[in-house]
């Protein structure tokens, strides 16, 4: 069980605060309920590039990193498809510095053309270094485009193009930061060498002041059930070939999500599991195999992932990989399958728990699903999960109908 | 009462953290282990740490794969059998090589280590380096070495190793593609029976354990049934590349990959630590003179780093940072730059107040967590240097002053000592 408390400022802020006293820091981290599938699709890519902007000063401080390391602090953010989150880690004694560095940006950021002109070329080149300069760089960009048709999910977080990064304007910075950064969108998670009640206090000094923006998210467009077979199929200097699956699956306030990560585990979670001993390493089919969810919190995409051994072909490798799922939808896995997962669960969940700085990305993170609560009531999803949920599920999601395939051919 | 946010909170100093060198419990057989308990949840890793790195091979690839072929099956147990048993208890089993040593680690729930390590003894005294998982291992890794040399930064970090130290030198990065197919599994025997054995290993342990977790040691591993004698290996001295500026051509590469560098000291030089703040000032955190210069200032790339590399019986500086083609010689003028304002003016007050503050916070970050003191540990003892020298890290960083920093700086940055590397599309 991980014990952590929940408070709430008038003007809608939430405040979770986790203590962790084997350590000499602490963690402040702010989640904003904002990411790339809030985006105008248009304009893609903002939500990461108004994180860069957020560290070019606030309405009372115009530099951010600079007192923060003066405090001996150090920090970082990142933006994902649903959740902009950012967090810095400090000595205790220093732990006020964060409250006034955090609360002075949700206030209100010091807009700048100069700042927005350098962070534009900034993501630009982050997007060259990510993407574009990297061998099997754009697959995820080709694999959300054909899974998805309406949902926003459909373009990657960086952004779809470098022209829509290039266009953005300080109007458009502006409106976001007023529609999206407000304490009614927000978590505080405070994690480490804290004392609660001085948490609070703080809180209360520094967030309480700052205006409630009456937030309404956006209504996203439901991703309509897919019905038939897609493939793509593209030519690209790599190499090995590699071919991609790509599952709609459940969303992560759903029980299903939890079967549907118990499968993964099944598929490739270590070395003993079912892809690696068999297509890997008994058949030799595949150099690189995994198969792992997308973890989007709305409903997002089952994977599995392949690079082909040398003169195997991609039709070979798609029915090698079906087989083994068609395995999963007929024959249950046995007890000790079962209980292996769990086992490797057990171990994650105490692992995460050594690191007070995770532990704050990980409530902030569940708080952006749905509540952070769901961070201790998930270990029950898992362990509630049968050979018959399984099976079940397994059947619901590998069908041809529920597919999108990949196939990224190394250029000869 | 309305809060005045330009007033910013007050400052206090950072405690220095209480840092107490392990014991050293010899097994039976006299392998030193190293415990360092520490944490709230039961958990522990453990590494098996033997000297047998590319240090001491004599063909290419054989420290590293020696070492992963050690999990690919044993006399008792088939290379699936070892994968059940660590996945079954929820265990991580990891393995690395790197110049000095070659280190098989596991991360366990404390109260599993009875059934692992007997699978772990099995695994370094009686491995058989099976024919078919050595191919399959050879194939995979033969293909994920194609892919790296898909990278401008692996291009460029390579040739940057081999500007340094020479070809033939074990630090510099040299493996071909043919050397895949050239090695032979005998030759992974050997460099087994000379590297793994009890004279030459030690065994670190970090986390939450008991009294018995020695007892059960000292069974697997401290009996005189694996041990051997060392064969001593000869290395020939560094030579580095006379041509200052390397260029790596990778056609259609959209960013340049730049490394700018050289040698410096090795960690017990009395410059290493001085050197530590110098190159942090410049570009060792976000607010370095790289940073604000190239990236906030003039938006050239994404992320630029200054970096001290510290090996054995070396240490080099490196300079890294991929960029856009068309930004390739306007970085490079802006690197020599900060490299020349650092040998020309002292450092202001404000700027070093600054940097003594985050390398406190550093220290402290750096010494976190049950895993993190056994990589401090390591990071003395591997170096025949003991816990003093965290003392008087800290005291460099409390102490140091913008005379001594403009002095390293005109002693160790002069631009005709640097090595440049680019790897990148042909211009034009």
């Amino acid at each position: 069980m991980i014990e952590f408390s929940r408070h709430q400022l008038p003007n809608g802020l939430q405040i979770l605060v986790y203590p962790d006293y084997s350590t000499p820091m602490v963690a402040v981290d702010v989640c904003y309920h904002v990411g790339s599938k809030d985006e105008d699709p248009e304009r893609t890519g903002f939500a990461h590039l108004f994180e860069h902007l957020m560290f070019g000063g606030s309405k009372n401080i115009p530099e951010y990193d600079i007192p923060l390391q003066q405090a001996g602090g150090e920090n970082n953010a990142y933006t994902t498809n649903d959740m902009t989150n950012y967090y810095l880690t400090l000595p205790k004694a220093n732990i006020e510095t964060g409250f006034w560095l955090e609360s002075d940006r949700m206030l209100e950021l010091a807009f700048s053309e100069e700042s927005l002109n350098v962070q534009r070329n900034v993501v630009i080149e982050e997007f060259k270094q990510r993407n574009l300069n990297q061998p099997y760089g754009d697959v995820w960009e080709l694999i959300r485009d054909l899974a998805y048709r309406v949902h926003p999910y459909r373009w990657p977080t960086i952004g779809k193009e470098i022209s829509h990064i290039a266009g953005a304007s300080l109007d458009d910075v502006k409106s976001f930061f007023y529609r999206f950064y407000a304490p009614d969108n927000a978590a505080l998670v405070l994690s480490g060498n804290v004392d609660v009640d001085k948490c609070l206090r703080l809180a209360e000094k520094w967030f309480g002041p700052i205006p409630a923006r009456k937030v309404k998210k956006p209504l996203l467009p439901a991703e309509p059930e897919q019905t038939v077979f897609r493939e793509k199929t593209v030519e690209r200097q790599v190499p090995d070939t590699a071919i991609y699956l790509a599952f709609h699956m459940d969303d992560r306030r759903s029980r299903g999500y939890y079967v549907c990560d118990l499968i993964s585990d099944i598929l490739s979670g270590g070395d003993s599991s079912r892809l690696y001993q068999k297509l890997i390493k008994e058949e030799r089919l595949f150099i690189e195999l995994d198969a792992y969810v997308s973890g989007d919190h709305d409903q997002g995409l089952f994977l599995v992932a392949g690079k082909l051994s040398a003169n195997v072909s991609v039709e070979q490798a798609k029915q090698a990989i079906w087989k083994e799922l068609d395995r999963l939808k007929g024959e249950p896995v046995s007890v000790a399958e079962l209980e292996k997962m769990k086992n490797k669960l057990e171990t994650d969940h105490v692992l995460a728990q050594m690191n007070y700085l995770n532990m704050a990305q990980e409530l902030a993170t569940w708080e952006n699903i749905e509540k952070a609560e769901l961070i201790n009531e998930q270990i029950e999803f898992y362990h509630a999960v049968s050979a018959a949920d399984i099976c079940e599920t397994a059947r619901r999601l590998f069908r041809a109908e529920n597919c999108s395939q990949l196939n990224y051919l190394a250029k000869k | 009462m309305k809060v005045n946010r330009t007033i910013p909170p007050p400052i206090r100093p950072i405690e220095k953290p209480l840092l107490t060198p392990p014991a050293c419990i010899l097994l039976d057989n006299g392998l030193p282990v190293y415990p360092l308990f520490s944490g709230t949840q039961e958990i522990c890793k453990i590494d098996f740490i033997f000297e047998a790195g590319t240090w001491q091979q004599d063909v290419p690839l054989q420290a590293a794969l020696t070492n992963a072929m050690l999990q690919e099956g044993s006399e008792n147990y088939s290379a699936g059998a070892i994968a059940e048993k660590f996945d079954f208890y929820g265990a991580y089993l990891q393995h690395s090589a790197d110049h000095h040593s070659g280190t098989v680690s596991v991360i366990a729930l404390t109260k599993h280590l009875p059934n692992l390590l007997p699978v772990i003894e099995d695994m370094v005294k009686r491995p058989i380096f099976p024919e078919k998982e050595f191919e399959t291992i050879v194939t995979r890794r033969k293909q994920r070495f194609l892919l790296e040399n898909e990278k401008v930064k692996v291009l460029s970090q390579k040739k940057f190793s081999e500007a340094l130290f020479g070809a033939g030198y074990p630090y510099a990065q040299t493996t071909k593609e043919e050397d895949y197919e050239k090695l032979q599994r005998s030759r992974l025997i050997d460099f087994y029976r000379s590297f793994y054995h009890s004279n030459n290993c030690k065994i670190v342990v970090s986390g939450r354990f008991g009294d018995d977790l020695t007892v059960l040691l000292n069974h697997c591993f401290g009996g005189n049934d694996w041990g051997s004698k060392t064969p001593v290996r000869t290395t020939p001295d560094p030579n580095p590349s006379p041509d200052r500026k390397i260029f790596v051509l990778k056609p259609g590469a959209i960013q340049s990959a730049i490394r700018v560098g050289k040698t410096l000291v090795r960690k017990d030089h009395p410059d290493y630590l001085p050197l530590q703040v110098l190159i942090t000032i410049l570009g060792g955190y976000f607010s370095s003179r790289l940073m604000t210069n190239i990236r906030e200032e003039k938006g050239y790339t994404y992320g630029i780093g200054a970096h001290f590399i510290t090996l054995k019986k070396a240490g080099y500086l490196v300079i890294a940072t991929e960029v856009d083609k068309n930004y390739e010689q306007a970085t490079l003028n802006e690197i020599f730059l900060e490299l020349r304002r650092l040998q020309q003016e002292l450092i202001g007050h404000d700027e070093l107040e600054r940097v003594r503050q985050y390398l406190l916070g550093d220290y402290l970050r750096d010494l976190d967590g049950p895993f993190a003191l056994a990589a401090n540990f390591l990071g003395v003892h591997e170096y025949g240097l003991d816990y003093d020298f965290y003392e008087k890290q800290y005291r460099t960083i409390l102490t140091i002053t913008p005379e001594k920093l403009k002095q390293l700086a005109e002693g160790y940055l002069h631009e005709d000592t640097f090595h440049t590397v680019i790897a990148g599309r042909e211009s034009g």
